[in-house]
């Protein structure tokens, strides 16, 4: 690298001052080059959670003037109210209800589409199609299809059953929690499907040869070679959408609005209203503050899990 | 052999059958909502109730698209939308390119930088939003597309980054190499030999980076209100459906999914590379 410095610098005989400026810069390239992305990310990420750190240990209210230092009160406070808790466990739920469903909706597609037939190009382009829709539109299309009067579901149902299927989707325990958890399994199946196809494909197919040589065929090919060779693409699958999935929030706020009540309270959902709706600024940044704790301890544990499987 | 072979065969056959029945339910699954909001939204209003329901109208209108853009502020949204989406995105896929490249090139920071920025990806909008929020409130960029469309660089740059990192890493530095022998300033190796032999990938980043902005709903939602709202948050008036704007709705809906679906599907080969970060190659 300094050898080519050397050499660029011969020509540069004339403008003494310029060629000073573009030499200062030529040493710093490398970090002139990340400098505006890093000072981005500092100033509007890093930067935000300084200050919300700063804000969930005063008493910041638009009404009252001076912030009063009070300590942990607003975690308490937090730590405290049912509706965090229960959203908490609300987010949990969904979380590990939407991974698993459309994990093993993802994985039954791959190995369907990791075939060649006629129209397959056809199919994967559909397959795809919600991985590009705003969440508030796939909430909105899922709110149209279940709304009672309007939506078709309920008369549908009605037909298949033979019996009058009369389902307020949308506000009746336990079926608005089903309505969400089918808006995010319609949105978020083709991410793990898309991941595992490509874990799939890459698997050499003389293996499976080799295999059916030896007589083994079938689900024993399956748990023999697809599973170890897929396992690391399954955790990487999971890893990235469990990490999308605790942030459930468009669909829900669409939906059911939280309610009826705050049954479909997620995290996300009472950290807003918290701080939007009931403008207690201090006890969202401190509640927000929890859940970023909680989803470090969740994005360690498993990126270590990823990282270790990678070096294998 | 010969004779076990047969009952195999024919297991084998009823599980292919199996195989597309599955295929067919799940698209079914798919395109009902799909279908259901496009009828709708070319439905007449007296169609809605109707049992057993319309699934095709006898009479289709136009009616609500021109409610929803007009009438609803739709079009405003829209046009919100196309500007802060388009800046954004240029900024970030051009801005995570020149980090990408001196990651690549020059292992800058080591791994704890590119993990830093990679890091932010998984950070929760919900824990910066309330803070970016009173922050705007006193820099005077609440409810600006200014405002919007530098949260939104940041928050695609991790992806843009990582995409980008992953292709500077395969592309062969011999060019580069040259340039520099034949007097190039490493900014020109970089602008004038790599940047244009990337240009394919940094379309496909550009279009993921779009589409991230182009459906968010969070920040938006937070960060905008009376002026510079996109298209998603335009959605708030349609929530409960006061006065039955099921039409409205689904019309508002259709011509916003429209450019990202069409986008995606252009994209599509580039698609694994950009849901993992770059991590996996299509």
């Amino acid at each position: 690298m300094t050898e080519t410095a050397t050499i660029r610098k011969l020509p540069a005989t004339g403008a003494v001052r310029l060629s000073a400026l573009s030499d200062w810069s030529d040493r710093h390239f490398k970090w002139l080059l990340v400098a505006p992305a890093v000072i981005l990310i500092l100033a509007l990420s890093i930067y935000p959670l300084i200050f919300s750190l700063v804000v969930s240990f005063i008493n910041y209210d638009f009404q009252v003037p001076g912030h009063a230092f009070v300590g942990l009160k607003n975690f308490r406070m937090v730590l405290a109210d049912p509706v965090a808790r229960w959203s908490i466990a609300l987010t949990t739920m969904f979380a590990i209800a939407n991974v698993i469903l459309e994990f093993l909706l993802g994985l039954a597609l791959a190995l369907i589409m990791v075939k060649h037939f006629r129209g397959r190009g056809l199919i994967m382009s559909i397959l795809i199609i919600p991985l590009f829709i705003s969440p508030v539109i796939v909430g909105q299309a899922w709110a149209l299809l279940l709304q009672r009067p309007f939506g078709p579901t309920n008369y549908i149902l009605s037909q298949l059953l033979g019996t009058d299927v009369k389902i307020s989707w949308l506000t009746e325990s336990p079926w608005l929690y089903f309505a969400i958890i089918a808006a995010d399994v319609w949105q978020w199946t083709p991410f793990m499907f898309v991941i595992l196809l490509a874990g799939l494909t890459a698997i050499p197919a003389n293996l499976y040869e080799a295999a059916e040589l030896d007589g083994v065929g079938g689900w024993r090919a399956f748990w023999a070679i697809t599973v170890p060779h897929l396992a690391p693409m399954m955790l990487l699958a999971i890893t990235l959408r469990l990490l999308d999935t605790i942030k459930l929030f468009d669909t829900i706020f669409i939906m059911t609005g939280g309610g009826p009540g705050t049954k479909t309270y997620t995290a996300s959902y009472y950290l807003y209203t918290v701080g939007f709706t009931q403008f207690h600024i201090s006890q969202a940044t401190a509640g927000s503050w929890i859940f970023l704790l909680l989803t470090l301890l969740v994005v360690t544990f498993l990126v270590r899990r990823l990282l270790h499987v990678e070096e294998k | 052999m010969v004779l076990a072979a047969a009952p195999r065969r024919r297991r084998r056959h009823r599980l292919e059958i199996g195989r597309y029945i599955f295929l067919g339910i799940y698209l079914l699954f798919v395109l009902a909502p799909l279908y259901w909001m496009l009828i709708t939204s070319i439905k007449p209003s007296n169609d809605y109730l109707a049992v057993p329901p319309v699934w095709f109208p006898d009479k289709p209108t136009l009616v609500h698209y021109v409610v929803a853009l007009f009438s609803y502020r739709g079009l405003r949204g829209l046009i919100n939308s196309l500007i802060i989406s388009l800046a954004a995105t240029v900024l970030s896929a051009f801005i995570g390119s020149l980090m990408a490249y001196s990651l690549a090139r020059f292992n800058t920071g080591g791994k704890h930088l590119s993990f830093w920025v990679l890091s932010q990806r998984f950070l929760p909008p919900v824990a910066i939003v309330l803070p970016i929020f009173l922050i705007y409130r006193n820099a005077g960029l609440h409810d600006t597309h200014i405002g919007l469309i530098i949260a939104y660089t940041v928050f695609t740059l991790p992806v843009s980054v990582w995409m980008m990192y992953a292709y500077f890493r395969q592309l062969p530095r011999s060019m580069e190499d040259a340039a520099l022998v034949d007097g190039c300033t490493r900014w020109q190796a970089f602008w004038r030999v790599a940047m244009p032999l990337s240009a394919p990938a940094m379309v496909a980043t550009a279009v993921f980076a779009f589409i991230a902005c182009w459906t968010e709903f969070f920040f938006a939602l937070v960060l905008t209100s009376r002026d510079a709202f996109t298209l998603p948050t335009v959605f708030r008036a349609f929530i409960g459906f006061q006065g039955a704007l099921y039409g409205e709705a689904s019309a508002l809906a259709v011509v916003s999914l429209a450019p990202s679906i069409v986008l995606g599907i252009l994209v599509q080969r580039h698609l694994v590379r950009g849901l993992t970060l770059g991590a996996v190659r299509g």
